[in-house]
């Protein structure tokens, strides 16, 4: 196995429900959106790989199938040699996952006793459960909170909870689905530091990070993929995308703009998928996906 | 009176054991769909399903504190009903468990069947609506179905709650023995057969469509 994570042509489509007079006038026709369409991915061992785009390009749905929550629709994946689909059970045991989603905790439950649910769903319990739990309080520096309960916690100490319950199970892979979204600046800027210093640094593990943040991209990853409208444009490492374009010193921003040949924040997701409440809202003129560069 | 000579004669004793019993059914049918849609208002049911635990066992281990307390429930129930005289002195606790088992079990998967239909469509789940509708009225919970006219007792008879209620009711106030319950534990039998794997069948199909739809955590 070179390859921690590997993708072929993975591929995404949703159908979309039919209205009233759809179902009666065209009760065949099958309606589809495609969220991510003909991923080709390669990363190595310990690699951090950023996927970069802009909300609705597809990279939490890519994200999801990775992890398993996400059936694809065609291709084929591959997580530390297992088959995304008919190894998922093997799949979720060597991967941890990472939302901004602070929902995804019990809040009135303390951070230590959120801990010790998800170990059990890890099969970990009693003694191994404690160790591994005290270790991790102490990584991610949340051992004096612990029996807090998880509400009384700021966002900034949410996602290193987050983080703390996705290495719960010492997975290879991290997966994160935008860890800084909910936090300010000045916990932004740390938690990358934890990351790159913790993580990668101390933990050794193969980070597969998504984003819409271009200083974050920039600042952590090894490799960058830039999606839009469910499609990889390019990958590369940061210099090696700044090299391909005749400008003096260019950004992450100028990068996005040769690829796709759009400005970063002018992407609207008229084809991006956001579920299908999402997706029905913006035909119907609504919400045009939040932008936030 | 003569349709409760079956059951001992006793309405009270034979209202008692319905209610109490019924509430299994009803426990089966909301818990193993309330699991799922409390974790999917929560948010933590994406959390949950990265792991390696099977999301059949979280769903059926969420469930497990309500068999547990609507067990305490009964318990209540029949300790109440004897402090009021109702008669189990004949009671054979075994036969009695026996139907029990084949009961949570039957009712187990009819609810898992029903957290199928909520884990596809969210709303609307039509085996929750024809199993709510129908047991308590033909399914002997608060009087015996013989009072019902033969062509509404064949309902009765496509219902497992039916024969549940009359194997508890025979084995706790009337003390039968095991071959004497053949009819009811056969019927049960036969039912779980039928039912535990057209629950897991139809779980399984339901995870893999939300997971096929991208709605696993949509309510």
């Amino acid at each position: 196995m070179r390859y921690t994570i590997e993708t072929c042509e993975l591929t995404k489509k949703f159908g979309l429900q039919k209205g009233f007079t759809d179902f009666f006038l065209h009760p065949f026709r099958k309606d589809e959106i495609t969220a991510v369409e003909e991923v080709n991915i390669k990363i190595e061992k310990g690699e951090l790989f950023g996927i970069l785009g802009p909300n609705g390009a597809g990279k939490t749905t890519l994200i999801k199938m990775l992890c398993t929550l996400i059936l694809p629709s065609e291709g084929t994946a591959h997580i530390n040699g297992y088959d995304l689909v008919k190894d998922s059970g093997k799949v979720r045991r060597s991967i941890g996952f990472i939302t901004s989603d602070e929902r995804s905790f019990y809040w009135r439950l303390t951070g230590r006793q959120n801990l010790k649910f998800f170990a059990s769903l890890h099969n970990y319990y009693s003694n191994d459960a404690e160790v591994r739990i005290d270790e991790l309080l102490s990584l991610v520096g949340l051992k004096d909170r612990a029996d807090d309960e998880f509400l009384s916690y700021s966002a900034g100490m949410k996602q290193r909870m987050a983080i703390a319950r996705g290495l719960l199970n010492d997975p290879a892979v991290l997966f994160m689905d935008e860890p800084t979204k909910a936090l300010d600046p000045g916990a932004a800027q740390n938690l990358r530091g934890f990351i790159k210093e913790h993580i990668i640094g101390d933990e050794g593990k193969t980070v597969f990070l998504s984003t819409h943040n271009l200083p974050e991209a920039e600042e952590l990853c090894d490799r960058i993929a830039i999606i839009d409208e469910g499609r990889i444009k390019v990958i590369g490492t940061l210099e090696g995308l700044k090299d391909a374009l005749d400008k003096p010193d260019p950004g992450l921003n100028d990068v996005f703009l040769h690829y796709t040949g759009k400005e970063f924040k002018e992407v609207a997701p008229k084809r991006a998928y956001s579920g299908r409440r999402g997706v029905m809202r913006g035909f119907r003129g609504g919400r045009r996906g939040g932008l936030r560069f | 009176m003569a349709h409760l000579e079956p059951y001992g004669g006793d309405y009270f004793s034979f209202v008692l054991i319905g209610i109490a019993f019924s509430g299994y059914l009803m426990t089966a049918l909301r818990s193993f769909s309330e699991s799922i849609r409390g974790e999917q208002m929560m948010g933590t049911l994406e959390a949950m399903l990265v792991t390696p635990t099977d999301t059949s066992a979280i769903v059926t281990l969420s469930s497990l504190w309500s068999f547990i307390f609507m067990s305490f429930r009964v318990l209540m129930y029949l300790l109440i009903g004897i402090l009021l005289g109702v008669d189990m002195s004949n009671a054979n606790i075994f036969a009695a468990l026996i139907i029990l088992v084949l009961t949570i079990i039957c009712f187990g998967s009819i609810g898992i069947i029903s957290a199928s239909f909520i884990m596809v469509l969210k709303r609307g789940d039509p085996i929750n609506m024809f199993f709510m509708s129908t047991s308590e009225l033909f399914g002997g919970v608060l009087f015996p179905i013989s009072v019902l006219p033969e062509w509404l007792q064949t309902i009765s008879h496509i219902l497992p709650i039916t024969y549940s209620l009359s194997g508890m009711r025979h084995a706790l106030l009337q003390g039968y023995s095991l071959s004497a319950l053949a009819p009811e534990i056969i019927a049960l039998s036969i039912f779980s057969v039928v039912l535990v794997p057209l629950g897991l069948l139809s779980f399984t199909y339901a995870v893999k469509r939300a997971k096929m739809d991208g709605s696993l955590v949509q309510y």
